[in-house]
């Protein structure tokens, strides 16, 4: 297969976006390298904290305009930003791929996942309308005017480039609030490109601004007065210890969606190929960098059998996986994000093989189709004989690992995904409506898959999350996002 | 090799579109008298690409399993374009050939993307069932000439 053109040429620098202007950041620059291709494709400027600075005082400055657009005109730039995100859908994508690895498959679903946030959005005059009540007492009505609150933080990862500051961005802007961005400096070009669409839109000078860098611009955020919440989405150390710890000190409203250890509970009356193809994509899928991503795999039940032929199908599949440059399109896995992150996953494989777990398929030597260097690639690895107590078990690995785990029925596979200390998208495979009943009922899990491997809520859910995969209150996206980002005004009024 | 992601089967039945339009409008050149048939075919074709490609990237997402959505095997979906063979009466026997393999590309695909992408299946067989329609005129076309 050939290579698809990449969008992304020559070495450009990331700039940021304040004020409706590209502004070159004071500090230092850093490389973005593409993983599959160790090639630098871009450099980005880091930012200090006079940039953050600046950017919180364009976005408060523009702020009482933005507030006083009626939400139909608000609506309507949205909608002529989702015009341009369609026409540039493919050129989004593939520069998600070039900058992260994903495969352009996975691309393509994470762009078409913002752009859903960005629609849902749209309803914003019918979205953003309060509630009334006459005559709460004789005379005297009563209601509700959700209105926004100032300056908004979002805080991306480098997971999903493009994707997870559309969870929060438009619904921010939406209801009248103006936005400052940081993208992961690994990946800024999607919020680049984003950015300078979403001015083309139309947004006014100062409510959709971008700032790139690292903990400078995450600290100057925190700590600035002007910023009224931040959303965040990353590993839990840093979303629970810093962003939402932070918040509550300066009284900043605050999601913070975090780590994950996932269960995926296997039924002996499941669908078998369905849930391998659909187990293949929640272990593997983004190379295992995904909260979402499936962690440990439970298979239920005291019939060997059934076990082994499961695993044997699964690892079989899982072995046969194309493995390479995301813009191949007969790519099914990409690389890691950088040699970093490589390195990691293989000291927790490591770590598997001294703990006595049993490798059952090894993924540190892969055949890379196109001839990649290995730096940052991983193949699919299983382990079996996997227990809860060892680091594969219970730590996030976020790389393409299988933890293998067994459970004599139901409630022993639900009591092993509630003594995780993460709650973030468990699932159970069965074609039991009863058992699949009793796992939603009794999983704590902020979403739960049934026959899903992955259980991401499109944009009119919430994206849930609970124990030390969450932290905060309200989610992003849909209703719970308008929620987040407005202050309920409570109008009581008589008249003399 | 075979087609296993969505990407590369849109992309392989993209190219089927797109090299089977090429043939339509050298037909059209070389047998002018059906000059504007063979043109609205090949008109068909590329608004094909465009229906397939829009209605793909209108459904895929990242929770579903676009990466492994397809078992196909491209060496049963081969289509012979690249030179037209003299006779009239030849160059539609061709493009009978061509249309059938193409069809049965597009229900294949669409029984095994079922389940996943419920849009594209759809749009599939939509589309070969107009094809259907093509081959018979392209059949009466050929039984007149013969």
């Amino acid at each position: 297969m050939a290579i698809l053109e990449e969008p992304i040429k020559g070495v450009p620098l990331v700039k940021n976006f304040v004020n409706g202007e590209w502004i070159e950041p004071k500090g230092s620059v850093v490389e973005v390298v593409n993983p599959a291709k160790g090639e630098v494709i871009a450099k980005v400027g880091v930012s200090t904290k006079d940039d953050i600075d600046n950017a919180v005082e364009a976005a408060k400055a523009a702020y009482p305009d933005w507030r006083r657009t009626p939400p139909l005109a608000r609506s309507r730039i949205l909608f002529r930003l989702k015009e341009l995100l369609e026409e540039n859908f493919e050129e989004l994508s593939r520069i998600q791929t070039q900058e992260h690895g994903k495969c352009i498959d996975e691309s393509r679903g994470e762009t078409r996942r913002g752009i859903e946030n960005v629609e849902v959005a749209c309803g914003i005059p019918t979205l953003q309308q309060g509630y009334y009540s006459e005559d709460i007492a004789t005379g005297i009505d009563e209601w509700v005017i959700p209105t926004p609150l100032g300056v908004f933080g979002i805080i991306g990862p480098y997971n999903f480039p493009f994707m997870i500051p559309l969870w929060s961005a438009p619904y921010a802007v939406a209801t009248g609030n103006t936005v400052v961005i940081k993208p992961s400096s690994e990946v800024p070009l999607s919020q680049m490109r984003l950015v300078e669409l979403a001015d083309e839109a139309g947004f006014p000078p100062g409510v959709w601004n971008v700032v790139n860098g690292g903990r400078t611009v995450v600290n100057g955020m925190l700590e600035h007065r002007d910023i009224k919440g931040i959303t965040f989405v990353g590993s839990t150390p840093t979303g629970r210890d810093v962003i939402y710890r932070k918040c509550g000190e300066t009284g900043k409203r605050v999601i913070a969606q975090c780590g994950a250890k996932n269960f995926m509970v296997v039924m002996p009356d499941c669908n078998v190929p369905r849930t391998v193809a659909a187990l293949l994509t929640s272990f593997f899928g983004n190379t295992g960098q995904r909260c979402l991503a499936g962690a440990n795999l439970v298979i239920v039940g005291d019939d060997p059998q059934f076990y082994r032929s499961f695993m044997d199908r699964m690892v079989e599949a899982a072995a046969a996986m194309k493995i390479g440059y995301g813009l191949d399109e007969s790519v099914q896995m990409g690389p890691l994000r950088d040699k970093e992150k490589k390195q990691k996953v293989l000291m927790y494989i490591e770590s598997g093989i001294k703990e006595g777990a049993k490798l059952r398929l090894d993924g540190r030597k892969p055949t890379i189709i196109g001839g990649y260097h290995d730096d940052c690639f991983l193949g699919a690895t299983v382990f079996e004989d996997v227990r809860p107590d060892m680091r594969i078990g219970n730590e996030e690995i976020f790389g393409p690992v299988m933890s293998v785990l067994t459970a004599s029925d139901l409630q022993e596979a639900i009591q092993l995904c509630n003594d995780s200390c993460f709650g973030n998208g468990h699932a159970v495979f069965t074609s039991n409506g009863a058992t699949a009943r009793e796992f939603q009922y009794n999983v704590m899990s902020g979403n739960v898959g049934i026959n899903i491997g992955i259980t991401a809520p499109v944009a009119f859910f919430p994206f849930s999350g609970t124990k030390d995969s969450f932290f905060g209150d309200l989610h992003t996206q849909g209703k719970e996002a308008i929620r987040f980002f407005t202050e309920s005004k409570v109008i009581i009024q008589r008249w003399f | 090799m075979r087609l296993n992601t969505a990407s590369e089967t849109i992309s392989f039945l993209k190219d089927l579109e797109s090299r089977s339009a090429g043939f339509y409008e050298a037909l059209a050149r070389n047998h002018q008298a059906e000059g504007e048939l063979f043109l609205v075919f090949a008109k068909e074709n590329k608004k094909n690409i465009t229906t397939i490609e829009r209605t793909y990237f209108g459904v895929i997402t990242d929770a579903i399993e676009g990466c492994f959505a397809f078992q196909i095997d491209p060496e049963a979906y081969v289509i012979r374009t690249e030179a037209l063979p003299g006779s009239y009466a030849d160059s539609l026997a061709k493009a009978l050939e061509m249309e059938d393999t193409i069809v049965r590309f597009y229900l294949d695909a669409a029984g095994q993307s079922k389940c996943l992408m419920a849009d594209v299946p759809r749009v599939m067989e939509r589309i070969a069932k107009v094809r259907g329609e093509r081959r018979k005129r392209l059949q009466d076309m050929l039984d007149k000439a013969g």
